[in-house]
């Protein structure tokens, strides 16, 4: 027998125990899981947002609390085009309407003549041509949402949008909503001569930090320019909020799973503490016991950490047959799951620490007379 | 230390709850290797704890403690001195119920640096030895009383001790039982010639011994 095979049998002795331990740090593993497929998944949209059309960088209006509250003149569309080293800009006005069961619809307008920046590839029909038709295209996510297609029509503010196409971007935000001209989105939105944010694409060999940063020295009162998700988070508060958020509850979950090792790990210590003594009898070093506690409690909450991981995927999955399928976009990256797994590691290595430091503690005589 | 003594104990005491219980009062022992000595006593005489000492499983107060080699009173750690020199049998099996009979006795080689295989053959030539080659991989709740003492004989050899150290090892056994476990002791002082200090209050039992200690109020009675 291995010493790895004893600790792997150990937690198993008292089946019930350990399953209510394992079922308790699974639930905050699956939690914590849960939240970063959702919050991955988020971010990854977020960042398709700023590089849309590969574009390589976005400017927005400086001192916001959040990317869609930006707004700043149509002028600097200009302005930053004739930049040095700038090759194209394009603004972009962004509304968020409730349509249908999805409470962000989004409503992207843009120069016709710059749609193709969109890369969007359009699956039939196709596309707005002209700044004052009321016509637009509409994301396929949308179409099936709305059960609508090409020459149907859809009401915003009061005026019927005729469906001239239908769109696929590979981006759930954009694929659940429709693109229209900037003109006809600034009305809907009553912010004529106003966009959201202008995307950029600078020229081959220009270096974007270089233009970044002219463009920040000379319009930093109204401007800021974000070329990658982390200059985002420094600009925009709702990302810095998920994160936090989805960081106190990982911290909660770990505290409340630690609680619960300790707990079942000092039970398990107490009611071997005959046994114990008996290996100190037959010559066990004291490092020996404390690795063999300690290893039980890994294999317990590593155990939980599967458990937790398939609960968190099984969770996402029931909350997207739910109809959340529309707003949620989820991603299962590995480093989702081997965050799961750090967690239940450091649950089980920080919550087993104290029963094994005691159980390799306990003087020998004593452990021995225990009845 | 005497080349022939095995065990050395000059004034060797001990008390519990910071000096309330005095368990031994100055003790003085000598045990030759290869004898096979018998402890007598009345209950709470201080046996178990002078044993315990010997083992190493406690330190004294006072006194000097010298087994085959080591002085237990130097404050290192003994657990190398008790799982070369000390095989323990008490008078509770004391064995791990989710283990097979064959892993119990495995248990005191962890410390060895045996492959699992050397290990295992260890094993089982000592369960072959105390004749439980048939129950190797049966669960200890599934054994008699004697079959279970006498695994717990077989995990106190498995470091080829050269001391092994039996707190009353039929005190829980009926007499056919008990009279077998001794049979096997027997054998082993006689034929492994290793030391065997046995713990007991049972006269007949002690009488098979070479020498018999009895001890009182934590004091070799002379
Ligand atoms: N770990 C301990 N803590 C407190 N008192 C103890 C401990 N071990 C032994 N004693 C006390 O020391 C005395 C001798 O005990 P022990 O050596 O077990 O006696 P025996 O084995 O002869 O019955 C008893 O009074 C017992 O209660
Ligand atoms: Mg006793």
């Amino acid at each position: 027998m291995s010493f790895i095979s004893l600790i792997v049998k150990n937690p198993f002795r008292n089946k019930t125990r350990s399953i209510l331990a394992i079922i308790g740090i699974a639930i905050g593993i699956a939690t914590i899981v849960a939240l970063g497929i959702v919050t991955d998944g988020l971010k990854s949209s977020t960042e398709d947002t700023l590089k849309a059309g590969g574009s390589d960088f976005t400017v927005m209006e400086s001192n916001i609390s959040d990317m869609l509250f930006s707004s700043i003149d149509e002028d600097y569309v200009d302005k930053i085009m004739e930049t040095d080293g700038v090759e194209d800009a394009v603004g972009v006005l962004t509304a968020v309407q409730p349509i249908g069961d999805n409470p962000y619809f989004i409503i992207i307008g843009i120069d016709p003549a710059k749609l193709y920046l969109s890369e969007m590839e359009i699956t039939s029909g196709s596309a707005f041509s002209s700044e004052d038709a009321k016509e637009l295209v509409m994301g396929k996510v949308a179409a099936e949402n709305l059960n609508k297609t090409v020459g149907d029509s859809l009401t915003l503010n009061n005026t019927d949008y005729k469906i001239v196409g239908i769109y696929q971007t590979g981006n759930l935000q954009q694929d659940g909503g429709v693109f229209m001209s900037l003109d006809n989105a600034q009305e809907i939105q009553g912010e004529e001569g106003k966009v959201t944010m202008i995307y950029v694409k600078i020229e081959k060999d220009a270096n974007v930090e270089q233009i970044t940063q002219s463009i920040e020295d000379k319009y930093g009162n109204d401007l800021t320019t974000v070329a990658s998700l982390e200059d985002l988070q420094s600009v925009d508060q709702g990302l810095n909020v998920i994160d936090t958020a989805s960081w106190a509850i990982s911290l909660l979950a770990i505290v409340i799973g630690g609680v619960g090792v300790i707990n079942t790990m000092i039970m398990s210590v107490y009611e071997r503490t005959r046994e114990i003594g008996v290996l100190k009898a037959v010559g066990w070093k004291n490092r020996r016991i404390l690795s063999m506690i300690l290893g039980e409690s890994v294999v317990l909450t590593l155990f939980a950490g599967v458990v937790g991981i398939v609960m968190g995927v099984v969770a996402i999955q029931v909350i997207l047959a739910m109809g959340m399928s529309g707003i949620i976009e989820p991603i299962y990256s590995l480093d989702v799951f081997l965050r799961g797994f750090l967690v239940a590691l450091i649950v089980g290595l920080v919550g087993g620490f104290y029963p094994a430091y005691r159980a390799s503690n306990l003087p020998p005589t004593e452990a021995l007379r225990y009845e | 230390m005497n080349e022939e003594n095995i065990v050395e104990i000059k004034d060797l005491r001990k008390s519990f709850d910071k000096g309330k219980v005095t368990a031994l009062n100055g003790i003085d022992l000598e045990i030759k290797k290869g004898e096979f000595v018998s402890i007598t006593g009345p209950s709470g005489s201080g046996k178990s704890t002078l044993l315990n000492m010997i083992g190493a499983l406690d330190r004294a107060d006072e006194g000097s403690v010298h087994v085959a080699g080591y002085d237990l009173t130097l404050k290192n750690d003994l657990s190398e001195f008790r799982s070369r020199e000390i095989g323990f049998i008490f008078q509770l099996h004391n064995l791990i119920p989710n283990l097979s009979v064959l892993e119990n006795v495995e248990i005191p080689l962890f410390e060895r640096n045996l492959s699992g295989e050397e290990m295992r053959e260890r094993a089982l030539k000592l369960l072959e030895y105390m004749g439980l080659s048939d129950k190797v991989n049966r669960k200890p709740t599934e054994l008699s009383g004697g079959e279970r003492q006498r695994v717990a004989i077989a995990r106190a050899l498995a470091n080829e001790p050269s001391i092994i150290l039996a707190d009353e090892p039929t005190g829980s056994l009926d007499s056919k039982n008990g009279q077998l476990i001794l049979e096997h002791l027997r054998e082993l002082h006689e034929k492994e010639k290793v030391t065997l200090i046995m713990v007991t209050h049972d006269m007949n039992v002690a009488s098979l011994a070479n020498r018999t200690i009895e001890v009182l109020d934590g004091r070799i009675k002379t």
